[in-house]
């Protein structure tokens, strides 16, 4: 019984370090009145919570072979690890600095942001990368002209060199700027890319595109979708609007979340619909989320932390 | 002149001082308030979606970032002994670069160990901590229930606990 309960405690510990990645204020309520009930449950999540943070120091799967090739000649030696050091250790060089210290061969880092919170990349060369929330983007010191888009969106801004070719990797996609302002979105492996200045070029699964301004392509491994916007409209998530031509619902609500933090799920009635115009986000999330559906002529019904969008008749 | 979220902060000040105790955050509670305070009136105007759940997220940032200089602490202490004792002063017992390939041992281990629990349970366990993919949406990419994507983070958290409890011992 006493074993049981241990274990049980641990799972709901390690429930706790997963729906805390996207809580909102009535669940960091019912998790401090949790860690409340009993001294052992913050024990608990103390330790779930440590082995969590380790991960950030793991790299993505993209970039691990090439790594390792990095780190064989320099790990000829085991270094032997000693009592009480070896977590400290890890927790100290990984606490300082993120993974870019561990590598002499490259100078990895990644800025991220939360959903709801933006953020601006300013470049060693006058570049610039705006990244709206719930957006990581992963850069390297050593390679200025590179960036990889991990998720969410960001609006590049990039200082033009023929010479030296700006590059953003998302997913399958491959970008190229030839002088440029262009917006780059990734949900898991689809792409989006539009173009507001200059010339941009994307590779993806072997096919290739050329954008000027005013055109976009949708990017999903072999298969490359144009779509088109005008230009000036372009990134305006920076001021607040989201502006659709035809867009499906599923992707209004991926905007939905990574601008303003709001999780809001579509009925699969609403599949087939589209939705040409604007939303203006404002600060109050509760009214956003009538607005949008009187926009989209939709019901917004709460479910679970967030809404379900269901036709109006029903 | 406080507005947004300054103001949220000022009405939620004793909830999140609640929150902080509740986090082990003890005498220092009130202290750890005054940080966060700080940090909130200190930071550029900008909107924020949930501006009480971010209040609570920078609240916990607080606590994890203070455990890990509590560590930290722990190891300059322990390297001073180790100094004092056995090496010649001046000469550090570990050197930087035996701390870069400790802590890519850590790295290793890790990844070993979700290497050891199955493409699917490391792939899931992936896209969900590393690449920030929601649990619904690994649902449906895998054509299975939320409950069985926590499962799987489940079984992947718990493997990991348990390699750092064995670390910690080593």
């Amino acid at each position: 019984m006493m074993v049981n309960e241990g274990e049980k405690v641990m799972t709901v510990a390690i429930g706790w370090v997963i729906r805390l990645r996207h809580a909102d204020a009535r669940e960091w309520e019912e998790f401090a009145a949790w860690l409340e009930a009993d001294p052992r449950h913050l024990q608990a999540y103390e330790e779930v919570a440590a082995a969590d943070e380790g991960l950030d120091a793991l790299p993505p799967r993209e970039v691990r072979a090439a790594e390792v090739a990095a780190e064989a000649d320099v790990r000829a030696e085991p270094v032997p690890r000693r009592k009480v050091l070896g977590w400290a250790i890890a927790a100290s060089v990984v606490g300082l600095a993120g993974y870019a210290s561990l590598d002499t061969a490259t100078d990895h880092y990644a800025v991220e942001t939360i959903a709801g919170e933006r953020r601006v990349v300013a470049l060693a060369d006058g570049s610039r990368i705006e990244l709206n929330g719930d957006t990581k983007v992963a850069l390297d010191r050593r390679t200025p002209r590179y960036a990889r888009l991990e998720r969410g969106e960001a609006l590049f801004t990039v200082v033009h060199d023929a010479s030296s070719p700006f590059r953003v990797e998302a997913g399958d996609a491959d970008i190229e700027d030839l002088g440029t302002v262009f917006n780059v979105t990734r949900a898991g492996e689809v792409v989006g890319v539009e173009v507001a200045e200059g010339e941009v070029a994307v590779a993806s699964g072997g096919q290739r595109a050329h954008l000027t301004p005013g055109m976009g392509v949708r990017a999903e491994g072999k298969r490359l979708t144009p779509s088109r916007r005008d230009p000036a409209s372009v990134g305006d998530w920076k001021r607040g609007l989201l502006s659709y031509s035809s867009a499906s619902y599923e992707q209004i609500a991926q905007d939905l979340f990574r601008n303003a933090g709001l999780g809001v799920q579509v009925d699969p009635e609403l599949r087939e619909r589209r939705f040409s115009g604007v939303i203006i986000l404002g600060p109050d999330k509760s009214v956003l989320m009538a607005r949008v559906a009187a926009l989209l002529t939709v019901k917004a019904r709460p479910a679970g932390e967030g809404w379900l969008l269901v036709p109006a008749e029903q | 002149m406080a507005g947004g979220i300054e103001a949220v902060f000022l009405s939620n000040r004793e909830a999140l001082l609640r929150f902080l105790r509740a986090r082990g955050a003890g005498t220092d509670a009130e202290d750890l308030l005054q940080e966060l305070w700080l940090k909130v009136s200190a930071a550029p105007a900008r909107p924020v979606a949930e501006p009480l759940g971010y209040l609570y997220r920078m609240a916990n940032n607080l606590m994890l970032d203070q455990r890990r200089s509590e560590g930290r602490r722990k190891l300059r202490e322990f390297e001073w002994t180790a100094r004092d004792t056995a090496r010649p002063s001046g000469v550090p017992d570990i050197t930087s670069a035996e701390r870069v390939l400790a802590a890519r041992q850590q790295v290793k281990a890790f990844e070993d160990a979700l290497a050891g629990l199955g493409e699917r349970t490391e792939t899931i366990f992936r896209r969900y901590r590393l690449d920030g993919v929601p649990q619904g949406e690994i649902a449906r990419e895998y054509s299975i229930s939320v409950s069985a994507v926590e499962k799987h983070l489940q079984r992947a958290y718990r493997a990991l606990v348990q390699l750092r409890g064995q670390l910690d011992a080593e």
